[in-house]
């Protein structure tokens, strides 16, 4: 009878070894699903109290990072408005980075009707280093990562979601 | 003739396992599922898609160009032009631009640059001091995407570009 102790020891690192290779190239999702939101970002409101996206933990929490200068950015903001409005009971929560000079977001929240946190830094540069952190290392804006009550990424996106798709992921990942 | 070990033949064999359900798993995620492709992977670093190439000092000008990828486009509002080091702030008049293009998004009415753009900066008595510019622009892309406002040095006599952004 043949030793058994060196098969199982070679299964084991055949095993080992394919786990590795596969873990180690899988392919990485350009929406970031399934990693964790990191901890730790601070920003602050308009009134300088700071805050950071941990608070939200718990809620199906969409970032939305915007910017007075960005067509694209504003053009959007009215529908999720309005997904604040209808999902916020179910436990949807909006919130509004800006990637901005602090002044000029304050001049132009009268216009934009926004019903959700608008955060900023003291610096612009500091808010392009966080999208750089949640995955857009180009700064494109607009920038929107949805994160599920577990602090997960459900969905990372550079420019706009169109109505229909937003209210249906958002439906999607709220309870019935 | 030798042949490899067992051992490593098994383990050549679970890797090679392992590769094969990496590339099933892409080729699923790009044929049998399709889905919207994210913008995150499409999108030009910014100084791809407005490469400010140059800034050339031609007898009474500067001239400062950029070349602007298809699909981007930069505002005309948007540039900016201030002279390194500040003891030189007047020694050039106010830039010429090229005809733009008319758009209207959420921003308004707005004039912007495809291309090629060329700006021209006309000299003063004082340009012997200036040895940089500083050069303000941004942009976005046809995607719907909007990029933040550079701010960069660049070098009049080389032309080299260097990012002032922190």
């Amino acid at each position: 009878m043949r030793p058994i102790l060196p098969v199982v020891v070679v299964c084991a690192l055949a095993i080992g070894g394919g786990l590795f290779a596969y873990r180690h190239f899988a392919p990485q999702g350009g929406d970031g699903a399934g990693k964790p939101l990191p901890t730790g970002i601070q920003m602050s409101d308009l009134d300088g109290h700071p805050h950071t996206l941990d608070e939200y933990r718990g809620k199906l929490l969409l970032i939305n990072f915007w910017a007075t200068w960005c067509g694209p950015c504003l053009h959007e903001i009215p529908q999720l408005a309005k997904l604040q409005t209808e999902f916020g009971a179910r436990g949807l929560q909006i919130i509004g980075p800006a990637v901005d000079d602090p002044d000029a977001v304050r001049g132009m929240l009268a216009t934009l009707a926004i019903n959700y946190p608008v955060l900023v830094t003291k610096a612009p540069e500091e808010m392009i280093k966080t999208m750089d952190q949640l995955g857009n290392s180009v700064g494109g804006l607009p920038f929107s990562v949805l994160v599920g009550a577990d602090g997960k990424i459900i969905k990372r996106q550079i420019g706009e979601f169109s109505a229909a798709e937003l209210k249906e992921l958002v439906e999607s990942q709220l309870p019935k | 003739m030798r042949h490899p070990p067992k051992t490593f033949l098994v383990l050549a064999t679970a890797i090679s396992a392992g590769l094969c359900l990496r590339a099933v798993g892409a080729a699923s995620a790009a044929t049998l599922w399709p889905q919207k492709t994210s913008a995150i992977d499409d999108l030009l670093p910014v100084d791809q898609a407005f490469a400010l190439v140059s800034a050339e000092r031609k007898g009474e000008v500067i001239e400062v160009s950029w070349s602007i990828a298809p699909g981007y486009y930069l505002y005309r509002n948007r540039l900016g032009f201030a002279a390194e080091p500040v003891t030189a702030a007047h020694a050039f008049g106010p830039a010429k631009l090229p005809a733009a293009t008319s758009i209207h998004d959420e921003r308004g009415d707005s004039e912007i640059y495809r291309g090629n753009l060329v700006a021209v900066l006309p000299l003063r008595d004082a340009a012997g001091s200036l040895k940089r510019l500083r050069v303000r622009y941004q942009g976005c892309a046809d995607a719907g995407v909007c990029y933040p406002p550079q701010d960069k040095l660049i070098d009049i006599a080389s032309g080299t570009a260097r990012n002032s952004n922190p």
